[in-house]
């Protein structure tokens, strides 16, 4: 049998709902696809928006405009850093190096998110410690 | 920062704007929270309450009467291991410049150490200290507690899935988009680097998560390690586990039960988190590791701790 003869024995009300079915198991795969992929990238937001989204296996110096100036943001070996500020008080840079976490200049108003979400593979969505 | 700690809210929502609303919401509440039950805040409810201590009552909040009342609910359950009156002791120390107090002190301190002499008044909202230099000190159960009511900002808000973690204390409510639960990781008590960090992981939802261990504030002087989880009853920091785990249906349960149970150690704790249908995953000073019958088959080790 084929497919032509298959489609011979459905209801308009069958073929509505394979088409469904088949729309959902898309839209299935774009989430968990944007949950898997955050993984393991750089996200840089400024005064509350995206910028920037980078990957963090990649060697990279980014420019950064906040509202005081440039944050000069560094990837590389797996670890991010703010190279340059023009904030007062380099808080964002005194935190050096960083795997998996947050970089946050205030007075430039940039966010520096490592290693989003962190859900690659069978890592945790949350740790308690 | 919120209560000095990092605070993470996921959320699975409709439309981004759902997200950000709700979130924006629960973290209102988290730093409200934080606002009011600070310790070391001068202006906070709780440093009322405690400058009024022997003097007279305060009136207080509807989510710090929740608060306190809830604690003093643990430290029934916990014969008392769990007290938010240690505050006074937990002065005596200073984890940063290593400080720890002397045993006269600690001697004239200890009896002013009492749950049982926190009044709490529902009908007019106050809550009054027996005696004159008790203090609370609501760190241990202030973060579950927030995350709990964070959560029901997230839910009121639409949010039909997400997690609430400030720093380990975690909430987590719904599925994941891909149907599954949330997978939780227990942190290893003496990881060695970012290899070793999780020594297990739990798939959970509609339940909160919580560790209480003896590395997360502590120094080490004359080879004793001292840290900052400080049994009521000696004042000294309990020393027969390394961390517990408490697996509860609400934040505050977990997060004060696993403070009570370390200080109770896993002979005495294990049996109360049974009766009380709570999982629990205790490694002992030896390393050894021991949990609630309830979780076996449902965690997975990664390694030995």
């Amino acid at each position: 049998m084929n497919f032509r003869e298959i489609l011979k024995f459905t209801t308009v009300a069958d073929r509505v709902l394979f088409s469904i079915l088949i729309l959902f198991s898309l839209l299935g795969l774009i989430f968990v696809r944007s949950l898997i992929l955050g993984g393991n990238s750089v996200e840089i937001n400024v005064d509350g928006n995206l910028e920037y989204v980078l990957p963090l296996d990649e060697e990279k110096t980014v420019p950064v405009q906040g509202p005081q100036g440039t944050t000069l943001v560094e990837i590389r070996n797996h670890r991010v850093r703010v190279v340059e500020s023009p904030c007062q008080n380099k808080l964002c840079i005194q935190q050096g190096w960083v795997e998996h976490g947050v970089i946050a200049c205030l007075p430039n108003k940039v966010l520096i998110t490592v290693g989003k979400n962190g859900k690659r593979g069978s890592e945790p969505d949350a740790v308690t410690e | 920062m919120l209560m000095n700690t990092i605070v993470t809210i996921t959320v699975v929502a409709s439309s981004e704007r759902t997200a950000e609303n709700a979130i924006e919401d629960a973290f209102l509440t988290i730093g409200d929270i934080e606002k009011r039950a600070d310790f070391y805040s001068p202006e906070s409810e709780i440093t009322t309450i405690n400058k009024s201590a022997g003097v007279s009552d305060v009136k207080v909040s509807p989510d710090i009467l929740s608060l306190i009342g809830k604690a003093l609910s643990v430290s029934e359950k916990t014969g008392g291991a769990f007290d938010i009156t240690t505050g006074p002791v937990t002065l005596l120390y200073d984890f940063h410049t290593k400080q720890k107090p002397e045993d006269d002190a600690l001697k004239k301190t200890l009896p002013l150490v009492n749950y049982r002499n926190v009044v709490i008044n529902k009908k007019d909202s106050t809550v009054y200290l027996r005696k004159p230099g008790m203090m609370i000190d609501p760190g241990g159960i202030s973060k579950g507690y927030a995350a709990d009511r964070a959560t029901d900002v997230l839910k009121q808000l639409g949010i039909s899935s997400g997690i609430v973690a400030i720093a380990g204390d975690i909430r987590s409510f719904g599925l994941k988009p891909d149907g599954r639960p949330w997978k939780i990781g227990i942190r290893n008590s003496r990881a060695t680097g970012t290899e070793d960090d999780i020594m297990a992981t739990m798939e959970l939802t509609d339940a909160a998560v919580s560790t209480s261990g003896d590395y997360e504030r502590f120094f080490i002087s004359d080879g004793i390690r001292y840290h900052h989880i400080l049994s009521p009853m000696t004042g000294h920091p309990a020393g027969m586990c390394r961390s517990v785990t408490v697996i509860a249906p609400e934040g505050y349960l977990a997060d004060s039960f696993s403070t009570g149970i370390f200080i109770l150690g896993p002979d005495k704790g294990l049996p109360i988190l049974e009766t009380s249908g709570y999982g629990g995953v205790i490694v002992d000073n030896q390393g050894k590791v021991r949990i609630t019958p309830g979780l076996r088959g449902k965690i997975e080790f990664q390694r030995n701790p």
